[in-house]
């Protein structure tokens, strides 16, 4: 089935959870150089964002208020991605409003970031994006920080709240969904599963919360947190339209986080486990059916960092939902009124003299079968899987770059081939389209400043 | 009555004394380079002037603490009335919150004195 056409049908609100096939976001925010005074490859492996090193997961953890005292640092930064994308085989129907069936060039996104310290203990990043496919602005993410900083028995204790617009975008780690290699993928191509959990961007930006976490003895992080989905109007006025509106979130909408991290200077490790619990009434109107969303992850990170001048990075997440889908049935968009989904990536990255990056993925996601609420699969599953490998070059980003920490830019070559896509190797659409069509190769050009 | 320490701590007070100025002695530059690269340089420029989220630490061994123009020192190191010599820098670089409460460096410590020893002596060629 062809990306758009997939695309208008995962507006459908039944397909809310399951269906998240928008190019991971780019974000590189270089105000928080400026206000810091460091070089990117301080907080960002490789140069450049969003993959972070153990002092940038302590900068987010602290509210992104460490600064070097310049009192003239503007929290303004922009950013700007632009691509080619070529997929295996040409699309039955251009992907979007002025583009072809394949080998396509364009304009991702141009965004305004609102990022750094606004006060002595507060802080912003917040995103404003153009998007060059959908020629719409939105509002993007938005992390807005309180981090104050004190001892328990003699130890560091860090207590912060995050008010933000998508669960897991305040997570400090490379492993959970939000926050996972790809860092910026093909709009117009095939961006991995079709299939997504809800913790994996399935109520991004449509919901407001509030969390509050802890990091102790720059070791143990702990994190809750509850989200309110926001008005159909309070949508529009922000961007975001009114079709993909998620529907009403139950008061009993629960995200958590807990992390151990030890940072050796050389190395750091990390582990941890997420999960996120949501009733959905797609429906707005009270006593119609419910939907209901329970997803536990388990993620783990190691990077070796030497002198920082070559890196390697290797990042694991399993994520397991359990779905309820009372409202899908009701509304005879699905079969069966429980699933489940799993997703699994592995990724793996080397950066040599924080310049030139290779990075290596597979991901997996496999769940339940249903012919209705999966109908782009002739099977009715939605098994897919595949691998990632990706080049690039980052030439700024250090200390003694040219102009530094303002001109900053990433060229990459990424490959996605599918080994299964919605359940089959071959013909899985029915229509004789093979997973290997869906294989996508995107060339892009990521500059901010 | 006034106690006189007793000849044994005494003894290990030396011991240790000597071990950590040996320690500093043999200090080896080119391994203190490294060091500063895994430890240091995410927060402090070793260029004159540019600061980071610390203090640049070009020519920082003979300097005052909390001298260094432009920089927003705590009150603590402000305060200390310190000159950073090799023997004031290496209780602070093993552990900085206990050598100076009050300072806002976020770095737990380096407990190995031979990499301090490195580290210092390294330190001691960026002037």
């Amino acid at each position: 089935m062809p990306l758009t056409r997939w695309l208008r049908a995962s507006l459908s609100l039944a397909t809310l959870a399951t269906a998240t096939l928008l190019s991971p976001p780019a974000q590189a925010v270089p105000s928080f150089a400026r206000q810091t005074g460091q070089d990117c490859a301080a907080c960002h492996i490789g140069g450049y964002g969003p993959q972070l090193t153990p002092t940038g997961i302590r900068f987010k953890i602290g509210g992104y208020v460490d600064s070097n005292g310049a009192s003239n640092a503007l929290p303004l930064s922009g950013m700007v991605v632009g691509s080619f994308t070529r997929t295996g085989q040409a699309q039955d129907a251009p992907p979007a409003a002025h583009t072809k069936t394949n080998n396509n060039a364009a304009l991702d996104e141009a965004s305004l970031f609102i990022a750094g310290k606004l006060a002595d203990q507060l802080g912003a990043f917040v995103q404003i994006t153009y998007d060059g496919i959908a020629k719409s602005t939105a509002l993007d993410h938005v992390d807005l920080r309180y981090a104050r900083n004190s001892q328990l028995q003699g130890k560091d204790l860090v207590l912060g709240l995050s008010l933000n617009n998508n669960p897991g975008v305040q997570d400090p780690f490379n492993s959970s969904p939000v926050w996972s290699f790809p860092y910026t993928a093909s709009a117009l191509g095939f961006a991995g599963p079709e299939a997504a959990t809800l913790v994996n961007g399935g109520l991004e930006h449509r919901v407001l919360g509030a969390s509050a976490y802890a990091f102790y003895d720059n070791s143990w992080y702990a994190e809750l947190g509850s989200y309110r989905s926001l008005s159909v109007t309070a949508q529009r006025k922000l961007g975001l339209g009114a079709a993909d509106d998620p529907g009403v979130l139950g008061n009993d909408t629960l995200y958590w986080r807990m992390a151990w991290f030890k940072d050796l200077k050389n190395q750091s490790f990390s582990a941890g486990l997420f999960g996120l619990n949501a009733g959905i009434r797609p429906d707005r109107s009270a006593g119609t059916p419910v939907n209901r969303y329970g997803d536990v992850g388990l993620d783990a990170t190691y990077q070796w960092l030497g002198t920082r001048e070559h890196i390697v990075t290797l990042n694991a997440s399993h994520v397991r939902e359990r779905q309820r889908r009372d409202a899908l049935l009701a509304n005879a968009e699905a079969d069966n009124a429980v699933g489940h989904l799993r997703e699994t990536k592995l990724s793996a990255s080397v950066h040599f003299r924080q310049t030139w990056g290779a990075s290596a993925s597979l991901f997996r996601t496999s769940g339940s079968s249903d012919a209705t609420l999966y109908a782009n699969s002739a099977t009715g599953s939605p098994d897919t899987a595949g691998q990632i490998l990706q080049l690039d070059w980052t030439p700024f980003g250090k200390e003694d770059s040219w102009g530094a920490p303002w001109a900053n830019l990433r060229l990459g070559a990424q490959y996605t081939a599918y080994s299964r896509y919605n359940g089959a190797r071959r013909n899985y659409d029915g229509a004789g389209r093979n997973a290997s069509d869906n294989n996508t190769l995107f060339l892009f050009a990521w500059t901010s400043f | 009555m006034r106690r006189h320490p007793h000849p044994l701590a005494l003894a290990t007070l030396l011991a240790l004394s000597w071990a950590a100025s040996a320690a500093r002695a043999a200090g080896d530059a080119q391994l203190g380079a490294d060091v500063f690269a895994t430890h240091c340089a995410e927060c402090h420029s070793l260029k004159d002037g540019k600061h980071k989220k610390g203090p640049s630490l070009f020519a920082v061994l003979g300097r005052r603490a909390g001298a260094a123009a432009d920089f927003k020192y705590s009150d603590a190191m402000k305060a200390s009335g310190w000159t950073w010599t090799p023997e004031r820098m290496d209780p602070y670089l093993t552990l900085p919150k206990q050598a100076l409460p009050g300072g806002t460096m976020k770095y737990d410590g380096l407990a190995d004195a031979k990499a301090r020893a490195d580290l210092l002596a390294y330190l001691a060629t960026v002037k």
